[in-house]
């Protein structure tokens, strides 16, 4: 059995480590100092970062020959170019670059427990027939151009929406703790270097929301997605398998914020409790449900 | 009475039943669901078991209570979307007759300038103002020669939460549907035979099975090729396979597994041979199943009739039976016939074991089995939901409301134009917007550096008009 060639990706990851904890490093340089050059090269080693990740994807894709969301390590890339393309956008349209010392921090955690996964998973697997959802129209469309493998179907979708959601609601989990620490000084009226920096905790709780309001909508579309693709490949568009029950629990906690977020006595520290709550059961229905509940979904 | 309505249109209520439901179902991932009770009995302990039993958590997704905190949810959301949407209808949807703008002064968006300009010409530059923003605009002139005006956009935005709720409503039902009016089915089926569908007027038949095999070993497909039959007739035929289903008159067809048959095979390899005084092997020959061969050059025709994989005899009932679904022992069960027809003998032939049973009677000539073909069978999972198009369909306006919902904006601006006792006339103007303040910080004051401009007190926009 010939080794598959993912060298060009496993190269650009190790340099996006590099990217990832340089960013990081600067962006709480900047938090605890305040020196500007430092928030500019948190943002300028974040675009480098961005576009080595995007990189990944591309490689990942002609090494693969297929969309390249179809295990852990590959979801991880994509998950963690997702929160960084986010996270550049609301720096643009925002232009609080001390979220970056969080947001980043997350990604870099993310980078760190991809980083660890044993080879097995880095490596690329001939897709299982169950993997194999693509549309039949592309695949027509395609097969003149010889091209008909790069094909996709119901299954990108699924990930990469899904994917993108929960990029979203890392983005939010920051900024909620963000919003927690502040209220605390807040309250208290008094002075600190640390966390005078930070937005006004309702700005927070709004970035908190917007995120959110990004991230549920695709989760959503996720689901959907993902339920039709089963409705295809096991015959039944929910089966209550861990995976799925777990996606639900996640967005009911997402619709509760939802709600708190418009209800007297559970807007602000309540809502952004849930919001952290929320990203705790994304990491369970990611890792947890993958590694230690049986089920349908065991392969990624 | 009043106090339970209350309750029950109350959005702590709604968060109440949200996280119950979401905190009951991490059961159901824990405790594993749909085996038997034996299985249980194994996995835990006796107290655990009872409970497990007692509470239904073998399948709490169909469970009275899970489905009970489903029937709370569902009558929250109608309790709140009769309580909420009519008033909020009547007062979003109301004609303007008079516009109000004392309302500016309450806002904590606003703004007051002085106005430059013409009063009637500044009217008609704000409406066609408004309107270039995707403004609806209402704009009155004031006796005394002033204006109120005000203008608006993204109502249907505040309808977003009725629009999901009412999606989830459709895709609830469509559950229900499908688990009342559908079916769930599994069928093995070997080639070329057919079955009749349940609860159908329609046969399907197996006409090939084949898998598809990477270059690594590891199965990249399996295929099934099945033909509709109906009145007799074959209507067409469809290759399926993991990820592409059959469809037809409301009933899936789905590749879901495969298997090798136990009881039969497609093809065995027979080999003759004369013992007697003149020795001779005969060229081996392939039969099909069930299909009458000569053998040439012999007086013998045969003919397949059985096959067990694990071959074995029952003394007790004198039969034979398969040990196992493995061909540890496979064996053909054969009927020989002579020149004229006339059957001769019928006889069991072991690959493992080819001189068991002596030659064929009254001859010298023996009958090897040498090789066979298996039969795979398809295991095809049939489903018939007709609730799936109301999921789809409630998923697909779901979607529609979250646009609404997250993506359009309530905005609302309110103008005044005064004109003061001095003949200077001053513009108030404020601006609330439903949800996103963030966002609106920016709009609102690029709003207004562009009324200052068209008021005549501005000489430039500034830049804050940046997105």
């Amino acid at each position: 059995m010939d080794q598959p060639k993912v060298i060009m990706s496993l190269m650009f990851f190790t340099m996006s480590l590099a990217f990832y904890f340089l960013a990081t490093a600067f962006y709480i340089g900047y938090w605890l100092t305040r020196k500007d050059w430092m928030g500019q090269a948190g943002t300028s080693l974040t675009y480098v970062a961005g576009f080595s990740m995007t990189m990944i994807l591309i490689f990942r894709a002609v090494e693969s020959g297929h969309a390249p969301f179809s295990n852990l390590y590959e979801s991880m890339v994509l998950f963690i170019w997702a929160v960084t393309i986010g996270y550049l956008w609301m720096e643009r349209k925002y232009k609080f670059k001390v979220l970056g010392a969080f947001v980043m921090t997350v990604a870099s955690l993310a980078m760190v427990s991809a980083w660890l996964l044993p080879f097995r998973f880095k490596n690329i697997e001939p897709l299982n027939p169950a993997l194999q959802s693509k549309w039949n129209f592309l695949v027509k469309i395609l097969e003149p151009l010889g091209l008909e493998k790069y094909a996709i179907g119901w299954l990108d979708f699924h990930v990469f929406a899904t994917f993108i959601g929960y990029a979203a609601f890392a983005i939010s989990f920051a900024v909620a703790i963000m919003y927690i620490i502040k209220i605390r000084y807040e309250a208290r009226s008094k002075k600190s270097f640390l966390f005078d920096s930070f937005p006004p905790s309702k700005v927070l709780d709004e970035l908190s929301y917007i995120t959110i309001a990004w991230g549920f909508p695709f989760l959503t579309v996720g689901i959907v997605t993902g339920a039709i693709w089963a409705n295809y490949a096991w015959g039944t568009y929910w089966s209550w398998d861990p995976k799925e029950t777990w996606s639900l629990i996640t967005w009911l906690v997402y619709a509760a914020y939802l709600h708190a977020r418009v209800t007297r006595g559970w807007r602000g520290k309540k809502a952004a409790y849930i919001s952290i709550a929320g990203f705790l059961a994304v990491i369970f229905l990611y890792w947890g449900v993958s590694f230690i509940l049986p089920g349908l979904h065991a392969y990624a | 009475m009043s106090s339970l309505w209350k309750l029950l249109y109350s959005l702590k209520f709604t968060i109440f039943v949200i996280m119950t439901i979401a905190l009951v179902s991490i059961i159901g991932t824990v405790v594993e669901q749909g085996r038997d009770a034996a299985w249980y009995a194994m996995e835990y302990s006796d107290r655990w078991v009872d409970i497990i039993l007692k509470l239904k958590l073998d399948d709490m997704y169909h469970s009275p209570w899970f489905t009970g905190l489903l029937i709370l949810l569902v009558v929250n959301i109608i309790a709140c979307t009769i309580e909420r949407f009519p008033p909020k209808w009547r007062v979003l949807l109301r004609k303007v007759d008079k516009v109000d703008t004392g309302i500016i002064d309450k806002l904590s968006h606003r703004d007051t300038f002085n106005l430059n300009k013409n009063t009637s010409e500044f009217k008609s530059t704000l409406i066609a103002l408004f309107t270039k923003r995707g403004y609806k605009v209402k704009a009155d002139d004031v006796s005394g020669g002033g204006i109120a005006l005000y203008a608006w956009r993204g109502i249907i935005g505040r309808f977003g939460s009725d629009v999901t709720h009412v999606s989830l409503l459709l895709i609830l039902l469509g559950a229900i549907i499908g688990s009342f009016a559908g079916y769930k089915d599994f069928k093995a089926v070997y080639v070329d035979t057919s079955f009749s569908v349940p609860d159908s007027d329609f046969e399907i038949r197996l006409d090939k099975f084949w898998i598809e095999y990477y270059d690594t070993g590891q199965i990249r497909q399996y295929n099934s090729n099945l033909t509709v039959i109906e009145d007799g007739k074959d209507l067409f035929t469809k290759h399926i396979w993991v990820n592409e289903p059959l469809f037809y008159k409301g009933i899936r067809f789905y590749q879901s597994s495969y298997g090798k048959a136990w009881d039969r095979v497609a093809e065995a390899e027979l080999t003759l041979a004369s013992k007697g005084v003149t020795k001779k092997i005969y060229e081996p020959i392939v039969i099909k199943w069930d299909e009458l061969t000569s053998i040439p050059g012999s007086p013998y025709s045969v003919r397949m009739i059985g096959y067990l994989a694990d071959f074995a005899y029952d003394y007790q009932n004198e039969n034979f039976y398969t040990k196992s679904g493995d061909p540890n022992n496979p064996a053909a069960n054969i009927v020989v016939y002579d020149s004229s027809g006339e059957q001769i003998a019928t006889t069991w032939l072991l690959l493992n074991h080819p001189d068991l049973l002596g030659p064929i009677p009254g001859t010298t000539d023996h009958l090897y089995l040498t090789g066979y073909r298996p039969t795979h069978y398809s295991g095809l999972s049939i489903n018939k939901d007709p609730g799936t198009n109301i999921v789809w369909l409630g998923s697909t306006i779901m979607g529609i409301g979250f646009i609404f919902a997250f993506f359009i904006y309530h905005k609302r601006i309110w103008l005044s134009v005064e004109v003061q006792e001095d003949g200077i006339n001053t513009v108030k103007v404020g601006g609330i917007i439903n949800k996103n303040q963030l966002s609106f910080d920016k709009e609102f004051d690029g709003l207004v550096a562009q009324l200052k401009l068209e008021a005549g007190v501005a000489e430039t926009l500034q830049d804050n008009e940046e997105d």
